[in-house]
């Protein structure tokens, strides 16, 4: 009995959909989700550093950026959440027994998400707000509400990896069942956290790049400044979590770090994909640092990087399959799809999707993305 | 038993999901009714040509989205994070049931928030019309975000035909659905008034102020003759046993239900007197006084919503204790720590009594009891002697209809007695 891995059933109410449907689900809003999170995070630090260095240089271009990046901050926070509520949903219809049991182990720190939340929330709106009369201590709140939401991604990847090792489960709740355990021993999941937040930097680096680009025609000086400041923070964070992804690949128990190296035949594609498409994405930005006319290549430095992040996501979902091998039979997985209210769903999310696209439109013309005040 | 029990001294899971889950009504409540106050006082203005009242909406908006989008929003997050830590099973239950309709509240959900967002920003930006149309779409995605959870949290206490022909639509459109849809929209619209009470009291124009104290009390009469006849519709169809735990099975529900009555009599009959009668006279601290009696409706009456759905977490399907009703034989026949997942103690080679006794107590009682705080069993089981305490056992679900049968063997039953008995005599 000590020795015996602990899973609890899956539940006996079969799973209204097919596994595939949800899966697919599952990681395209995980994909949108990790997206607005890079530019709620990453943003966060990167105002906070521009607050800095503005106030330093004496410069009107860094304040120009942090003001900008102020009202961004929080619909891409809203967009985080909502994009979030989402993949979470798929997840636990799926791997509802492992994720709800890690979840269980270490609940305290879970359940604080919502309260570190609320309040990196609230700072992002005092930033935004607030922006003039805050002056001075600009750069402490948007700094401390950046540094709440990355302790959420830290709390976050500490569960998504505990759910995929259920060997460990039994010591952890038999020693403290109060729910105020961690899982920060766990080797892979340092790297693991750091290769998301240091690739928030670079996906958020992008967001300034493309404010450059807009102001280009009012102001060609600030324009020019928000493209080279951008695509530094692009190339410079992507150079770095080149060496954590590393890092992380290592990390990995061997039998998983194979997948990738010609184990699986998917996961072993994804990754050279991945490769390629990242060292592609930061050729073109680093052609576009001292181009003349750099739009064309920053727009295929930016596919080539969405195409990276969607076989990241790819990987990662390989990886979890992988590690729950042992432990999932999805042929034993009872399915009755309800394809009645599948129908009415896909028909809401396209009205859904035509409704925020028009009052985008009507309200913000062409510059949708850029929220003005 | 299939999950582990996350374990919290003295207040238990239930209070926790009850403090979550009345926070968030109070807020997600008003987001919606708010949403129809928003658009439909924008209206007014413009009819009237008042643009005062457009300066007071703006400042009410700002309110507005940074109390829905940011604190509803993640106190939303925040109770599905809690049931899923405190009652697996059942979450588990209702995400398989049900999993297209959270799909389908997120889209309502994402609409909703992109148009709060959006609503607020363009005041003045774009034309009248279309502002209001934002507006209007801000309010019915709220509402449909409200339909859809409401007819998942009624299947709860009424699963109806749900039971037998595990249809979706059956689960959706169960026997309180609409009378639970009428009640909550009411409550939603008097909240609205509550809370622009709150904002509008506030405005230092004293002929500003007189118009909006008086329009959002205004807000409260619909709900006020609303309400009860959802509430006797709602009634009505309920249960037998969850109309006789109302009506005097367990006094402290009673008692719950009777100030749920009580307060939302207060607040309307207040609301006429004061700030709709006398708009000039209603102070920002009465305001707040009014905001706390509408908390405390919330409170009471969400809280005996979820005790009146006992002995069920969902009715005829799942026991408080998580235990489906179609195992109940099954565990008794095992006994409950064979059939517990999570449980370090072997019943073949374990000798200690009171060891097999309180991990019993942790796996069949522990979701509703704690040992010495909320509903501790200790004080419950005070000058009882064992004997009394096993007979007890053997017909909880009689003597005591809001719980659930003991499941168990005979040794364990007798364990857990013993064990009960102890927790009283070591002092």
């Amino acid at each position: 009995m000590e020795s015996q891995v602990i899973i609890p059933d899956i539940d006996p109410i079969p799973v209204p959909a097919p596994l595939w449907l949800l899966k697919v689900l599952l990681l395209l809003t995980f994909t949108l989700h990790i997206l607005a999170m890079n530019v709620a995070v990453g943003g966060g630090f990167i105002a906070a550093i521009t607050e800095f260095l503005g106030k330093k240089r004496n410069s009107q271009n860094h304040l120009e950026l942090s003001r900008s990046i102020s009202k961004m901050l929080p619909p891409f926070t809203a967009f985080t959440i909502t994009l979030g509520v989402a993949p979470l949903l798929f997840l636990q219809v799926l791997y509802g027994n492992f994720f709800y049991t890690s979840t269980i182990l270490i609940a305290w720190p879970w359940l604080s998400i919502i309260v570190i939340f609320i309040l990196a929330y609230y700072g992002y709106y005092l930033y935004s707000f607030r922006w003039e009369k805050l002056n001075g201590k600009r750069f402490a709140v948007v700094l401390i509400s950046a540094i709440l939401l990355a302790i959420i991604g830290l709390i976050y990847t500490q569960n998504i990896v505990l759910m995929l090792t259920p060997e460990k489960w039994k010591e952890i709740y038999f020693n403290n069942p109060h729910g105020t355990n961690l899982n920060i021993s766990d080797p892979t999941v340092i790297p693991r956290y750091l290769h998301f937040m240091v690739a928030a930097l670079a996906v958020a680096g992008l967001l300034v790049v493309m404010w450059g680009l807009k102001n280009i025609k009012s102001n060609e000086q600030l324009g020019k400044w928000g493209i080279r400041y951008g695509l530094l923070w692009f190339i410079i964070p992507t150079l770095v979590n080149i060496v954590v992804g590393l890092w992380f690949l290592i990390s990995l128990p061997k039998n998983l770090l194979m997948l990738f190296m010609g184990e699986n035949i998917y996961a072993t594609i994804y990754f050279l994909i991945a490769l390629v498409t990242m060292f592609a994405s930061l050729i073109f930005m680093f052609i576009a640092l001292n181009a003349v006319k750099p739009v064309m290549k920053i727009m295929f430095g930016k596919v080539f990087l969405l195409l990276t992040v969607v076989m990241m996501v790819l990987m990662r979902h390989e990886l979890r399959e992988a590690y729950l091998k042992p432990y999932i039979d999805w042929e034993k997985v009872q399915v009755e799809p309800q394809w009645g209210v599948i129908t009415i769903f896909v028909l809401l999310l396209l009205g859904g999707l035509i409704t925020v696209i028009w009052m985008l439109k009507k309200s913000f013309g062409k510059s949708s993305l850029v929220v003005h005040n | 038993m299939n999950y582990p029990f996350w374990d919290i001294p003295f207040i238990g899971g239930g209070i926790l999901i009850g403090l979550v889950a009345i926070i968030h009504t109070f807020v997600s409540q008003f987001a919606i009714g708010g949403g129809l106050f928003l658009v439909l006082t924008e209206i007014k203005a413009y009819k009237e040509n008042n643009s005062g009242i457009i300066d007071y909406l703006k400042i009410h908006s700002r309110f507005f989205i940074l109390v829905t989008l940011v604190f509803g929003a993640l106190t939303g997050v925040g109770i599905w994070f809690t049931i899923g830590l405190v009652t697996p099973t059942a979450t588990s239950a209702l995400i398989h049931i049900f999993v297209w309709g959270w799909a389908i509240e997120w889209i309502f959900f994402f609409i909703e928030i992109a148009a709060a967002m959006i609503y607020y920003h363009t005041w003045d930006k774009i034309n009248r019309k279309t502002h209001l149309t934002i507006g209007w779409i801000y309010f019915i995605a709220a509402w449909m975000s409200l339909f859809v959870i409401n007819g998942i949290l009624s299947f709860m206490l009424t699963p109806g035909a749900w039971i037998e022909n595990r249809s979706f639509w059956s689960a959706f459109f169960n026997p309180t659905m609409l009378p639970s849809l009428i009640m909550r929209t009411a409550v939603s619209l008097a909240l609205a008034g509550l809370y622009a009470l709150l904002t509008s009291s506030n405005l230092k124009n004293e002929d500003l102020r007189k118009l909006m104290v008086k329009y959002s009390a205004k807000w409260l009469i619909v709900p006020f003759f609303i309400l009860p006849l959802g509430g006797l519709w709602y009634v009505s169809v309920i249960p037998e046993m969850a109309f006789d735990i109302i009506s005097g099975g367990a006094p402290a529900v009673t008692l719950f239900a009777v100030a749920s009555i009580f307060f939302s009599i207060l607040i309307f009959g207040f609301a006429y007197f004061l700030p709709y009668r006398h708009p000039e006279r209603f102070p920002v601290a009465l305001s707040a006084l009014f905001l706390l009696m509408g908390l405390t409706v919330t409170a009471v009456s969400e809280w005996v919503r979820e005790a009146i759905r006992k002995p069920y977490i969902i009715y005829d399907y799942m026991y408080s204790n998580n235990v489906l009703k179609v195992n109940e034989e099954n565990v008794k026949q095992t006994g409950v720590l064979a059939s517990a997942k999570w449980t370090i103690i072997d019943t073949k080679t374990e000798t200690d009594t009171l060891k097999i006794g309180e991990q019993v107590f942790k796996l069949q009682c522990q979701s509703c009891h704690t040992v010495e705080g909320y509903n501790g069993v200790k004080i419950l089981v005070k000058g009882w002697q064992e004997p009394f305490i096993d007979a007890q056992l053997q017909h909880l679900n009689q003597l005591k209809g809001f719980m659930p049968p003991f499941m168990g063997s005979e040794m364990e039953r007798k364990a857990l007695a013993k064990w009960l008995y102890e927790l009283n005599r070591s002092y």
